[in-house]
């Protein structure tokens, strides 16, 4: 932005999170088979933790169904790889447009509704969500157990088939949403989602159009995690509805909340606490949500803003 | 300064009216604004005021009567076009958007004229990036004009009272206002700050701005308007320069008959 503030410790701290990727290149060289998909589990997560925070810690939506958006991408992928053979880049795209077309579709009539109602409504969306998956509708969700047998990605005819490869197509997905995220906090977008997440009535009587402000937001939100959704389908080689059931969506909800909200930091630390950490103490696996339970009453109670809030300047 | 008689008015209320449940808030109002003119909105408490602004602003819409402006008919639409179309307001109790610096909140007011599309904002396109720039640049004029610059990376809400007042003028003022709308701008200003308010209020009609005001504030009513209009129990009572105003027998009996609030200065 304009002059001053630009410090030696501003560039510093600007450099972190770059380092930090970079970092993350080393992880399938130094680490062994179970860490490298852990990370590359986390790379994922962390896209859709993003893409949640656009809608609920930057344009303030309660928004507490965000896996449908997650699934609609890792299905779209996995039913047309699966079923009609699309190479997973080209299914790629099309599930991101997918996940935010539906994400636009399903928000244009709730985006009106105050953050409570709103919030019910989007669980509707969830449940109503995973009971389709189940069903098996129009015989292409396979039902409860889902689908299996979805394929690598191919590029140029070589196989990204090993979990090194893998992990690096989700490092680099992450960087891509990171830097949109980065993009959207210096645009136009970016600056209208918090005005109406702080106060719609003067946002609108400056010009905004809230209602179509809003549904952008799902829609990109919806997008970010449909991309997420693939990888995830491809990670897994299989799709299942358990993996975006109403549970799902409120652990995003509470990682932003936790992390700390419109803080691309803190999301990104709420996502590690929630799927990094948990395997660091294996024997401890299983109280995973029991810690995150705990973490999210403790820092609502003493650090409502999130463990590592948004700066003031940027 | 009068306008000219006839002329065609900036902003026009023709029998507006509105109800709330079995409460007529607002009943049969008719005044307009002319071009360049600084109009006074007064009564007492409860008069309605503020009603009248949310209803020319579009965040209600009146059950009656016909709001111009313009030339266009704008009754009903909703804010964001009413703002589209030149009319920006500031509110009775500050509104800026919390947490967020003086820069990004006065960035607001340029909204409507920014160009770069969503995708333009997603990808940070040189022409995106450009116009960025562009929007800093000038919100940084204005900031200067209105005295802070200095403070443009501080957060906006934690500043004193008369700045933030300072702050939601200027997110208006960048907007580049046909008509701007101010609610009680004196509210909570020292005589020193309203003093300087009525320079600042006097040197955005000479910029070109119309002015419609609502205030409680008698220096700065009877000092900077051209005309007034005093409206109680949400009707119209009298209307005319401010020195016909404070000898009109309606306003006083408004004023004084209420429980000795403010008497008219």
């Amino acid at each position: 932005m304009v002059a001053s503030r630009r410090t030696p410790w501003v560039a510093l701290r600007r450099a972190v999170g770059p380092l930090l990727w970079l970092l993350g290149l080393l992880v399938p060289i130094l680490l062994n088979g179970s860490w490298i998909s852990i990370m590359a589990i986390f790379a994922i997560y962390a896209m859709v933790a993003l893409s949640q925070d656009i809608v609920l810690g930057r344009a303030g939506m309660y928004d507490m169904g965000h896996a449908v958006y997650f699934g609609v991408g890792a299905y779209v992928t996995a039913i047309l790889n699966t079923q009609f053979g699309w190479p997973i880049f080209v299914t790629w795209p099309v599930a991101i447009v997918a996940a935010a077309l539906i994400g636009a579709l399903l928000s244009a009539p709730i985006v009106k509704l105050r953050g409570d109602y709103l919030l019910v409504a989007t669980i509707g969306f969830n449940i109503i969500f995973v009971l389709a998956l189940g069903n098996n509708v129009a015989n292409l969700t396979g039902g409860p157990d889902g689908i299996f047998g979805v394929g690598v990605p191919h590029l140029f005819g070589w196989a990204l088939s090993s979990q090194g490869t893998l992990f690096y197509l989700d490092w680099l997905a992450l960087a891509a949403v990171l830097l949109l995220m980065r993009n959207l906090e210096r645009s136009r977008i970016g600056r209208v989602f918090r005005y109406l997440k702080e106060d719609e009535l003067a946002a609108t009587t400056l010009g905004v159009n809230a209602r179509n402000y809003k549904i952008l937001a799902f829609a990109i939100g919806a997008g970010i995690a449909g991309a997420a959704g693939t990888l995830f389908a491809v990670q897994l080689a299989s799709v299942s509805p358990g993996s975006f059931v109403f549970t799902e969506s409120v652990t995003l909800f509470a990682i932003v909340l936790v992390g700390g909200q419109a803080s691309i930091p803190g999301v990104l630390l709420g996502t590690a606490l929630m799927f990094v950490v948990p395997q660091v103490f294996r024997g401890l696996a299983q109280y995973r949500y029991f810690a995150f339970g705990i973490a999210m009453i403790v820092v609502m109670v003493l650090r409502p803003q999130g463990i590592w809030p948004r700066g003031r300047a940027r | 300064m009068t306008p000219p008689a006839g002329g065609t008015p900036l902003l026009a209320l023709d029998g507006v009216g509105i109800s709330f449940g079995g409460l007529r808030a607002v009943d049969d109002l008719t005044f307009s604004v002319a071009p360049g003119e600084i109009k006074g909105l007064i009564g007492p408490n409860g008069a309605g005021k503020t009603t009248v602004f949310n209803m020319i602003t579009g965040v209600y819409e009146p059950t009656d009567g016909r709001i111009h402006f313009a030339g266009e008919d704008i009754t009903g639409r909703p804010p964001h076009r009413v703002a589209g179309s030149g009319i920006l307001r500031t509110f009775q109790t500050i509104r800026l958007f919390a947490g967020m610096t003086v820069l990004e909140n006065v960035l607001a007011g340029q909204h409507l004229r920014t160009r770069q599309t969503w995708w333009q904002s997603l990808l940070a396109t040189p022409a995106q990036r450009r116009e960025e720039a562009e929007l800093v640049d000038r919100t940084m004029t204005t900031l200067e004009r209105l005295d802070l610059a200095t403070v443009a990376h501080e957060t906006a809400t934690s500043l004193p009272y008369g700045m933030q007042r300072r702050v939601e003028l200027a997110r208006t003022l960048v907007a580049d206002p046909k008509l701007l709308i101010l609610d009680e701008p004196a509210a909570g200003l020292n005589d020193k700050e309203s003093s300087a308010l009525n320079e600042t209020i006097r040197s955005i009609r000479d910029s070109g701005i119309t002015i419609l005001l609502v205030e409680h504030d008698m220096n700065v009513v009877m000092n900077v308007t051209d005309s007034i209009v005093v409206i109680n129990f949400g009707k119209k009572i009298a209307e005319g320069g401010p020195a016909e105003i404070q000898s009109d027998p309606a306003v006083i009996e408004a004023y004084l008959g209420q429980d000795d609030e403010e008497a008219i200065a």
